[in-house]
């Protein structure tokens, strides 16, 4: 089906499924099918913030003193993280955008992005102010294999459903033959291509994210890159409603309460859903391996990192039904709730809803007692 | 009250989250946000009933609650993940 920016169909998006259906016309948010996303992009947006009100010039000193191996960890760290996010700022929009039919999920997905890109724009800050040129860690991004082994998984999914939808929408269901490759293109295909590459964005924000902020956290922990650890700690804020939303995607899906083909996809499809998050896994605990090859740091090596690899795995995997794989039970890293704590993330008070701060309001209730002592 | 499996009886304080309450006896439970927002204090409640003064934005099971955001309402009986 072909896309359109204005669908003309007079549709009622309150019995839409959440993708494949008709394509959003009206930006309403009077009414939701699904009053979570609604939710959530109010929450991420009283989240704002802009990296520029953190102060990373210390971070600066501190770096000239960190051993090599430290070094190494906390600008490796920091390529992934730039990775991970110039994936993000652009994934979802480009993957869900074209195939959504819910004008609250298409809002959300933008503000999801948009926050993305924020955080890839609070690497440039961290970078520029480590080095006077941080062109040679963006580059290595592109050339450094521990890395591209990652981009190519993660990336994978979404190319694949965001091709698929391309060939739909040119030219519908049917065999397609482009550059000598046959493509069989059904809905049916493209709902399993869309729930994969959901699970891929799942265990990304759900595991990866997460041994990225213990490296940067670690760092904290011991009084150094402070100003990048707060930057951090906001990005974490973010990205754990990130997940909430695809947690609540999928579990709206396995349960029945979106589209009923997408219960039997979920079921069809859970030993390769599971196969995506353990993949993910094993991944970010090669990916502790290459960190820590030169030394490990205090506080934090790569038998402690694949501990709370497997730890948080569990979590997630159990929180959209898939189980808890590994025996682990209690957290290696109990700092690391310091930092996830939103309590501790600081904000400006204009920024925030302190009511004590707020001037110029006007209280309009009024009540009949208000009036009691007055004479006429 | 609030009888956790496993563990000792808590008895819920007045103002304070069903959290609160359980970190005052030194029971660890797993949190991260305290919002309700992150989903890391998922419990199981077998039996009673909890309300949200914010409403919680983590996906939770219809027989699941999120401690750092609800006040009990009555006598409960939960189980920590």
């Amino acid at each position: 089906m072909k896309y359109t920016t204005f669908n003309q169909k007079n549709n009622n998006p309150l019995t839409e499924p959440m993708f494949f259906g008709n394509p959003v016309n009206v930006a309403r948010y009077d009414q939701q099918k699904h009053q979570i996303f609604e939710k959530l992009i109010e929450k991420q947006i009283s989240f704002f913030w802009r990296p520029e009100e953190v102060d990373v010039s210390k971070d600066r000193v501190d770096f000239q003193k960190l051993s090599d191996s430290e070094k190494h960890i906390f600008i490796s760290n920091l390529k992934y993280q730039t990775l991970l996010d110039s994936i993000q700022g652009r994934s979802p929009n480009i993957a869900f955008l074209p195939i959504l039919s819910l004008p609250e999920l298409e809002t959300w997905v933008e503000t999801w992005s948009f926050f993305e890109t924020i955080h890839s724009r609070s690497y440039t800050h961290i970078l520029r102010n480590l080095f006077g040129d941080p062109s040679s860690i963006f580059n290595d991004i592109v050339e450094n294999e521990e890395i591209k082994k990652r981009a190519a998984d993660i990336s994978k999914y979404y190319d694949d459903l965001i091709f698929a939808t391309q060939l739909w929408q040119t030219l519908g269901e049917g065999v397609h033959t482009i550059s000598g490759c046959s493509y069989n293109i059904t809905m049916r295909e493209l709902k399993k291509k869309l729930y994969l590459c959901m699970n891929s964005v799942n265990a990304l924000e759900a595991i990866r994210f997460y041994v990225s902020f213990a490296c940067t956290f670690a760092f904290a922990e011991r009084e150094l890159m402070e100003g990048n650890s707060k930057i951090i700690r906001l990005i974490a804020r973010d990205e754990n409603l990130h997940l909430t939303s695809t947690q609540h995607i999928l579990n709206l899906w396995a349960k029945g309460k979106d589209d009923p083909e997408m219960v039997e996809i979920a079921e069809e499809c859970k030993e390769e859903a599971t196969e995506i998050f353990l993949n993910a896994v094993r991944q970010e605990k090669e990916w502790a391996a290459y960190l820590f090859k030169q030394g490990s740091m205090i506080g934090l090596n790569k038998e402690i990192l694949c501990q709370y690899v497997e730890f948080i795995a569990n979590h997630r995997m159990s929180a959209i039904g898939l189980g808890q794989p590994f025996a682990i039970k209690s957290n290696p890293l109990p700092w690391m709730n310091n930092y996830l704590n939103s309590d501790n993330v600081q904000v400006a008070p204009q920024e925030s809803e302190i009511s004590s701060y707020l001037v110029g309001q006007i209280d309009s209730e009024v009540n009949a007692e208000d009036f009691g002592d007055f004479d006429l | 009250m609030v009888a956790i499996k496993d563990h000792e009886t808590v008895q819920h304080k007045a103002q304070k989250t069903l959290l609160e309450s359980i970190e005052l006896k030194e029971i660890p439970v797993h949190f991260h946000c305290r919002e309700g927002y992150c989903g890391a204090c998922r419990t199981k409640l077998i039996k009673g009933e909890v309300e949200y003064l914010t409403f919680p934005l983590a996906y939770i099971d219809d027989d699941e609650i999120l401690p750092c955001c609800c006040y009990p309402t009555s006598d409960i009986e939960i189980e920590l993940a």
